[in-house]
């Protein structure tokens, strides 16, 4: 059983309390439309292609098994198409223009990987945070990894958005320390319109959870014309979880644009930007709600 | 207590005009012809007398200027005339009978950029303990005790009294400083008066016994004091006392805090003046006190990076205070340094101090930590640019910059192991050459600087008569530091690949490309960037490398013989010599173009630590540290985004904890993003406040040089 990793984050801090390394799994099932992490949505393996850092020096061409890359009128051309991802290419590319997303290792093979920086972790009371994607689209995966981590002690994190099956949290619970848990709407018409799913299943599973007395920190991506309508509604309905022990509010950053246009993805990212009171004002009505606001 | 005042310009920056009392001096020109008579009588056999005697002149004569809205006073003018002697002595011998020598040392100094050898005089730790307990009155005391009904030789007699002249001298220089303040801060004259005649009483004179001693020792008996030993274990028995009998409160304690640290930070004392707080006593008991705590929340309240602090850490430093400091650093005043209790002592050890020696020991100067108030360590003298070795081997022996032959022919080489060889070879006779000069210039201290001040103080040096320059301390030691071991390293690691191991390239024709600087070699030169098998990444290849060297180069140094009764120290670390060896140093088998910068301290070399920082600290921690008795550093930069908040603070405490969980010696961050940096380099005017931690000390951002500063940013461009 193997998963496709699209990155290993050390030193991750903001994904947990403390000194974490946070796995990025491939495959989500929404699609945001301000998704920072669009090398994350597909399943599959696929390679980035920087065209501003490219200086066409062919060195990529001559290893490629596949043809994918050629020279054409001094100028360097990708095909996605007939690309395996095989990643040779990334290796030779001088310049970092060619970096290869999807990686896929077994529970095994991860976990050296991750006991490498306990004591780091130890001494910032951090752990390890499986993030994604959507990392319980592999339930199985995870429940292996999670089990051997916390047989070597290590504090645990899950970050979800919640739309994933139930079962699937079941196989997590009894590993899993805390969940990181995106709320992103309440009302369901805003849900769509920024995910394009609906928050049913999202919803019910936070109550699960909470009636599993798992710990959850939630994540409020705060997304200017998309969900800015939602902080009041967001309060009130966390107000009712008992075991919501931080709520954080993430600002909405444009910054993924050459990630998308390096996939050949459609940027969907939205214009606008929120500005630092409207951050201040959701923290303050979160925090009215009696919930745990930290940065 | 009168309230420090952060607005008062005169207050601040007393050092950048001082005026000196019309009346309360004679004039230069007397000064001069005082210096040019008394130098008459020197016969090079009485140094320690006539440097005393002119001290003693300049403290009693002198004209002083007081300031009246400082609580401390300490100034005197001296014309720089024991500036002008020890110039004079060391020119005597450097220009004389060591003329030959010097120039070879010169030469690889500035022409080569291969090694640094001098005398280093400085680089002292006083026995600032013995100093308030007794005052200067009691020290005079204990030698009177010491020598009475013993029969002295010339030399002794000659000693005990010029140690008896300086310690006079500082009495007179206080009474006179008080009788001047006295109209205007009682308080201040008393306390001057009391410390002329004994120990101090409370905590406002232990401050002001240690200002006035300090600048007397540095300014003008010219030694570079670069310590003032354990601060808080030395102030703590008078706040206890002082909270206690009702004397001062903790108000009081904090504004003279204030005083205290701005009479260091305006008169711009160079590379900042450091003292210690925190870690073991010689009973293995934490020292951590009150105190310890106040100096770092008064120092947070300060813009200011001089005095710079030493923290050491112990199993039982407290965490919080631990995370206070860590707090400081977050916000932009980064003028600390991190110490490992634990490995410095186990180091210490290894070149024979005895534990309970080891246990007190103070940090001097940058990060080598010396035996308080016991040891001379001469930390500063001696080091080897250990990139120069591979040039040298590439070479033949050849300066490749000027075309000089500087060392020796290497044997034929065919492997990787004989390349390794003659690497070493040209480091150990690099490092040879520094330490005949030390040892050769060590043996004409007595003529060079014979220094009464310190002696009076070391309990060793007044028992048996001997200056501590000349072997009269417990511990006489030398050290002497290896530069840019990273580069060192990525060089070796890449010479196996490409020449040996893959066979990509013939040794010649690397020494060809490296001769030009890469040119028409980009290609080659961006797959040697790529490759993985650097310093500082959990590579294998590299790490076993890293822990060969060390090895190797701890055995060449660690417990040599010095000229002095003491053993030599080997130390990691790079003061400037990064950039200023780096000048000299011709293009390398890793990549890096002449000219540029050779890797800093622990560092990997610059965007070379491609696996992030906890990958860093694991193979950085990967040899012994505790090898290296005269420390070493890595220098950490992070971003804010890493450091912000709670959480941002536990990670920076896990970074600190865990470098000392698995054997680092010392450590010191920065917390900035490149982008504020550039700002900074283009709008000066606008980032005056902005400190950086260079390397053993603090500077202003805008003062560095471009290189320096874009060196800064390519690092933080790194971690962001
Ligand atoms: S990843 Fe493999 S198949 Fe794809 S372009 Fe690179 S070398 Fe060719
Ligand atoms: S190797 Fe890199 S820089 Fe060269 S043509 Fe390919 S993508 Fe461009």
């Amino acid at each position: 059983m193997k998963a496709n990793i699209f990155e290993i984050k050390h030193f991750a801090v903001h994904d947990g309390d403390g000194i974490r390394t946070t796995l990025f799994i491939k495959g989500c099932p929404l699609k945001c439309a301000w998704c920072h992490n669009p090398e994350g949505l597909s399943v599959k393996s696929e390679l980035a292609f920087l065209s501003h850092k490219c200086i066409n020096c062919g060195e990529c061409v001559n290893v490629c098994n596949f043809n994918a890359h050629s020279i054409l009128d001094g100028k360097h051309v990708y095909s996605r198409k007939t690309c395996m991802t095989c990643g040779d290419c990334v290796d030779v590319c001088p310049e970092d223009a060619l970096k290869l997303y999807g990686i896929t290792y077994s529970a095994d093979e991860l976990l050296p990987l991750l006991l490498k920086d306990k004591d780091f972790y130890k001494n910032s009371n951090g752990g390890v945070t499986i993030s994604g994607g959507e990392c319980l689209t592999q339930p199985d995966f995870c429940e292996k990894l999670l089990k051997s981590l916390k047989e070597n002690d290590i504090h645990t994190a899950v970050d979800t958005c919640g739309f994933v099956n139930k079962n699937a949290l079941d196989k997590v619970i009894p590993y899993t320390d805390v969940f990181l848990y995106d709320v992103k709407a309440i009302d369901n018409d805003v849900h769509i319109k920024c995910t394009g799913q609906s928050n049913k299943i999202i919803l019910e599973n936070l109550l699960y959870l909470d009636s599993k007395n798992c710990k959850i920190e939630i994540r409020y991506p705060y997304v200017p014309n998309y969900n800015d309508t939602e902080v009041d509604k967001i309060g009130e309905f966390l107000s009712k979880l008992k075991n919501v022990t931080k709520v954080k509010v993430l600002p909405y950053h444009n910054l993924a644009g050459s990630k998308y246009t390096s996939l050949d993805l459609k940027n969907t990212l939205p214009f606008v930007l929120p500005n630092d009171e409207q951050i201040l004002h959701a923290k303050k009505v979160l925090s009215s709600y009696g919930l745990n606001v930290v940065d | 207590m009168q309230k420090f005042d952060f607005n008062n310009k005169s207050l601040i920056n007393q050092y950048d005009n001082i005026t000196y009392i019309e009346d309360s001096g004679v004039s230069f020109e007397e000064m001069t012809k005082f210096y040019s008579d008394l130098m008459q009588s020197d016969n090079g056999d009485n140094h320690d007398l006539i440097k005393a005697n002119l001290f003693d002149y300049i403290l009693t004569n002198a004209k002083i200027a007081i300031d009246k809205e400082d609580i401390f006073q300490e100034k005197v003018f001296d014309g720089d005339l024991i500036g002008l002697q020890r110039k004079k002595w060391l020119s005597d011998i450097k220009d004389g009978v060591l003329k030959n020598e010097t120039l070879e040392c010169l030469n690889a100094y500035n022409k080569y950029g291969s090694y640094r050898a001098e005398e280093d005089l400085g680089h002292t730790s006083p026995n600032t303990k013995a100093l308030l307990k007794l005052g200067f009155k009691g020290l005079i005391n204990r030698i009177n005790d010491t020598i009475a009904n013993k029969k002295l030789t010339i030399k002794q007699e000659k000693f005990y009294n010029s140690c008896k002249i300086v310690l006079n001298a500082c009495k007179k220089l206080a009474n006179r400083l008080s009788d001047a303040i006295l109209p205007f801060n009682k308080e201040n004259a008393i306390a001057l008066k009391n410390i002329a005649n004994s120990a101090p009483n409370n905590i406002y004179e232990a401050m002001q016994l240690i200002v006035l001693y300090f600048f007397a020792h540095e300014y003008v008996y010219k030694t570079r004091v670069r310590t003032l030993g354990r601060l808080d274990v030395l102030l703590y028995p008078f706040y206890k006392n002082d909270i206690e009998n009702g004397i001062y409160t903790k108000a009081d304690v904090i504004e003279m805090l204030k005083y205290f640290f701005n009479k260091f930070s305006s008169a711009k004392v160079p590379f900042g003046l450091p003292f210690a707080i925190g870690g073991l006593d010689e009973n293995k008991n934490e020292v951590t006190n009150e105190i310890s705590y106040l100096i770092v929340d008064v120092y947070k309240q300060m813009n200011i990076y001089s005095p710079k602090i030493h923290i050491r850490v112990s199993p039982k430093t407290p965490v919080d205070f631990i995370k206070r400091v860590l707090s400081c650093i977050i916000n932009g005043k980064s003028s600390f340094v991190f110490i490992n209790d634990t490995v410095t002592v186990n180091a210490l050890k290894k070149v024979g101090i005895c534990e309970k020696d080891a246990l007190d020991y103070t940090p001097i100067g940058c990060y080598e930590p010396a035996v308080w108030g016991k040891e001379i360590g001469c930390t500063g003298g001696a080091g080897v640019n250990l990139v120069k070795a591979v040039e040298y081997v590439l070479s033949g022996g050849y300066d490749v910059l000027t075309g000089d032959f500087c060392t020796f022919k290497p044997a034929v080489i065919n492997t990787y192991e004989d390349f390794y060889n003659e690497v070493k070879k040209q480091i150990k006779f690099l490092t040879d050459k520094c330490i005949d000069y030390v040892n050769t210039i060590e043996r004409y201290y007595s003529y060079l600087g014979p220094d009464s001040m310190l002696s009076a103080q070391y309990d060793d040096s007044v028992k048996n008569g001997i200056d501590v320059l000349e072997g009269g301390a417990t511990y006489n030691n030398t050290s002497l530091n290896f530069y840019s071991l990273a580069s060192l390293v990525d060089c070796l690691s890449v010479v196996k690949e490409f020449v040996f191991d893959k066979k990509i390239i013939t040794l010649t024709d690397l020494f060809t490309i490296l001769k030009n600087n890469w040119k028409n070699n980009l290609n080659l030169r961006s797959k040697i960037l790529k490759y993985n098998a650097k310093y500082g990444n959990e590579n294998a290849v590299a790490d076993k490398i890293t822990i060969d060297v060390t090895r190797y180069l701890a055995s060449i140094v660690n417990n040599r013989k010095n000229s002095r009764g003491g053993v030599y120290k080997a130390s990691l670390f790079t003061i400037d010599t990064c950039f200023y060896f780096g000048k000299r140093t011709f293009a390398t088998p890793d990549g890096r173009l002449q000219g540029e910068t050779l890797s800093k301290n622990l560092c990997a070399s610059l965007t070379m630590d491609k696996n992030g920082i906890l990958s860093l600290i694991n193979s950085v921690t990967i040899f012994d540290h505790s090898d290296f008795p005269n420390g070493s550093v890595l220098d950490v930069v992070l971003h804010p985004s890493n450091v912000s908040g709670n959480d941002g603070l536990n990670a920076f405490y896990g970074i600190v904890k865990t470098y000392f969980d698995k054997g680092g010696f010392s450590i010191h961050g920065n917390v900035f993003n490149a982008d504020e940096l550039k700002k900074a380099q283009q709008n000066p005017e606008k980032y005056t406040n902005l400190q950086v931690r260079v390397c053993g000390w603090n500077a202003y951002f805008v003062n560095l040089t471009k290189q320096e500063q874009d060196a800064f940013i390519t690092q933080a461009n790194h971690v962001s």
